[in-house]
């Protein structure tokens, strides 16, 4: 019986996101919710990017390209439990989901296109917030299938929050073409730029054509063009995103390590989703250094004087340890109040294969604690 | 090998989470202490290089920290505003065009002008010159963003060479492309952890930066290494004492990544590889930067 409150979003939620900086562990954090979700009984999904290799392996994911794989029972096997649902993951290809939509929303004659376009090349992947914008897309898409009963995400490792909860507005924006139509009427009437300086917009547009050169914005204009005609369909689908995104069934597990820079944007990023009403169900503070206990030196001055100078030199460097990340996590705790926090230790080495995601588990659930 | 001190554009990369940062305010130091005028950047994100040297944060306006040492965050906003004055060479056309809120959207989109504009600030304080003709830096330090974003923010200049038609944007881009893939001038330093993915991160990003954008890796740092201390012959003696056996253990394989993640650096990257030790103050600042800077003096001042 589960203790924290990822229980109840385990046995809730439809959707659980979990966010943070690169390097905390988030698709650790991602593939032991999926994992213990589908033991006690929902079917899950784990959306990962970019995957540690072993990590992939043990969870029987060798391709990239979207493919929904169902991880086998054997590989449930080294936990001696049984899975009383069905386990599923996949590695989120960016590039081929933003393809993919343009394929299911462009009209026919106008796909290749697009595809082929240098501006679309850049929406899909250089734009900021564009793959954390797909990312949540192929998560609604899912969703509104709605073969799992619970679908765990893992992002990129957002430069800035901002970009994460913005996405569906900034694609919105990038779609509207009320900007681009006031600036380039002109051209677009003319088939070249308009250079008239009575005229405001020709005005702007030539000073921003010395910005970019005249070439840029015409191409810039027949993208905006040949978008015109899927807008509704784009639009659609990020009002569905951004819904999903506040939805009751949706909630964010915010994951961050004890240092204090990734606590600081663990912070930050609890406001914003705040400010944006979206629900924090637990911020995870994972790899702690656990506090080397009483019996641990007790026992170590046991030994012959080099070993105890060896063992004893490193119960005082996890002690520092300890107490800063002890400290940091107050901090944290004082900063987001009210937000459950739930602590996991540093485990002996990288946690990449099954047991050690069932022993992040333990914790995250609450069967273990320190 | 040569120091960095040879170069003049230190480029600082790595996956999320390794220290890139620590390294770069550790490197930016040391050369100000050779007596160099050195400009660390950062680019657009919560400030770390000042406040590690125990200085408030400097903002988006070149700030001297201290002796030889400035720094400066390098914001989109305030970049793309330099770069469209540089252009237009009037304010009040700058605002009448750029302060309009279509415009602006319009920009948001315009392919990789963002970077450019961000790389384009960073190039023109490698340029700038004193009025006695002398350079105003002689060190540029740049904290750049991690592993994916690195790689695009630092291919923006060649992909427009190839892309853009000729124009203003173009040309900045081909001067920029110039001096990033001058190994006289610029040298990457990549920063892993001796973990798995960390390393492995290293070792795409080396290669994407020799392959696409043409930047010359100079050395890799191995932060938060783990010095041996625990024998075999340990680890057997505390085979019946559990809680001491898995602290010697985990302590013992991370001397073991450590030997491999080094190892598998020189081998991937041909190039030296400088352990930084973890370090255990109780406070992450000024001290532990000065820690740090001791364990890359061969890296910056060369071997001798």
């Amino acid at each position: 019986m589960s203790t924290t409150a990822l229980g109840p979003a385990l046995a809730k939620k439809r959707v659980l996101i979990c966010v943070g900086s690169g390097g905390v562990g988030k698709t650790t954090v991602a593939a032991t919710l999926a994992l213990r979700a589908a033991v006690d009984g929902r079917s899950s999904l784990v959306c990962t990017i970019d995957p540690a290799k072993r990590l992939a392996n043990s969870l029987g994911l060798s391709a990239l390209g979207n493919a929904e794989t169902r991880v086998p029972a054997s590989a449930l096997e080294p936990l001696g439990v049984t899975a009383r649902a069905s386990l599923h993951a996949m590695m989120l290809d960016m590039k081929q989901t933003w393809d993919d939509l343009i394929t299911r929303v462009a009209p026919p004659e106008q796909r290749e296109k697009i595809l082929a376009n240098r501006f679309y090349q850049s929406l899909s992947t250089a734009l900021a917030g564009s793959q954390e914008y797909i990312a949540m897309e192929k998560v609604w898409e899912l969703r509104r299938k709605g073969q799992y009963e619970l679908v765990v995400l893992d992002t990129p490792p957002t430069a800035h929050a901002l970009d994460f909860l913005d996405a569906p507005n900034r694609v919105l924006d990038f779609l509207d073409n009320e900007a681009a139509k006031w600036l380039l009427a002109p051209a677009l009437k003319a088939g070249k730029l308009g250079l008239s300086l009575f005229n405001r917009s020709g005005y702007v547009l030539r000073a921003l054509s010395k910005f970019t050169g005249t070439e840029m914005l015409q191409e810039l204009s027949s993208f905006m063009l040949s978008l015109s005609g899927m807008n509704e369909g784009f639009r659609e689908r990020a009002r569905g995103v951004r819904a999903l995104l506040e939805d009751a069934t949706t909630g964010f597990v915010l994951v961050t390590s004890p240092h204090s820079e990734r606590m600081d944007e663990a912070i930050h990023f609890n406001t914003l989703l705040k400010q944006h009403r979206m629900e924090v169900v637990a911020l995870v503070v994972n790899r702690v250094h656990p506090m080397p206990t009483e019996a641990m030196w007790q026992a170590a001055s046991t030994l012959t004087p080099t070993r105890r100078a060896k063992v004893e030199e490193t119960l005082r460097e996890l002690q520092v340890l300890a107490e800063q990340d002890r400290r940091g996590i107050a901090q944290l705790q004082a900063a987001c109040p009210g937000i459950p926090l739930i602590q996991v230790p540093r485990f002996g080495l990288d946690v990449h294969d099954i047991t050690s995601l069932w022993q992040t588990g333990r914790f995250l659930l609450g069967d273990d604690a320190f | 090998m040569a120091g960095l001190l040879d170069k003049r554009l230190w480029i600082v990369s790595g996956k999320g989470g390794v220290g890139k940062s620590t390294v770069s305010a550790a490197l930016a130091l040391r050369s100000a202490r050779a007596g160099r005028r050195t400009l660390v950047c950062e680019v657009n994100t919560q400030e770390r290089v000042s406040r590690f040297l125990g200085h408030p944060a400097a903002g988006p306006e070149v700030t001297l920290l201290e002796e030889n040492l400035w720094a400066v965050d390098v914001r989109p906003q305030e970049a793309m505003r330099e770069y469209g004055l540089m252009v237009l060479r009037f304010e009040t056309l700058y605002k009448t065009v750029f302060e309009n809120r279509l415009v602006r959207y319009f920009l948001r989109f315009v392919p990789s002008l963002q970077e450019l504009v961000l790389l384009g600030k960073i190039m023109y304080h490698l340029q700038e010159k004193l009025p006695d003709g002398r350079p105003r830096f002689d060190t540029l330090v740049l904290d750049a963003p991690a592993t994916g974003h690195a790689i695009s923010f630092l291919s923006v200049p060649q992909v427009l060479v190839q892309t853009v038609p000729p124009g203003p944007m173009s040309r900045e881009a081909q001067k920029m492309r110039d001096l990033l893939v001058n190994p006289s001038v610029t040298a990457a330093v990549l920063v892993a952890l001796p973990e798995e993915m960390p390393v492995n991160e290293a070792i795409e990003l080396h290669a994407a930066l020799t392959d696409k954008v043409n930047i010359r890796t100079h050395a890799a740092v191995l932060n938060q290494s783990i010095t041996e201390r625990f024998t075999e012959a340990d680890l057997e003696a505390l085979a019946d004492q559990p809680d001491l056996y898995a602290v010697a253990r985990a302590h013992h394989d991370r001397e073991a990544l450590t030997v491999l993640a080094g190892t598998k650096l020189e081998r991937n990257l041909h190039v030296p590889v400088f352990n930084v030790p973890r370090l255990l103050l109780p406070t992450f600042g000024r001290e532990a930067i000065e820690q740090v800077m001791g364990h890359l003096e061969a890296l910056v001042m060369g071997e001798r």
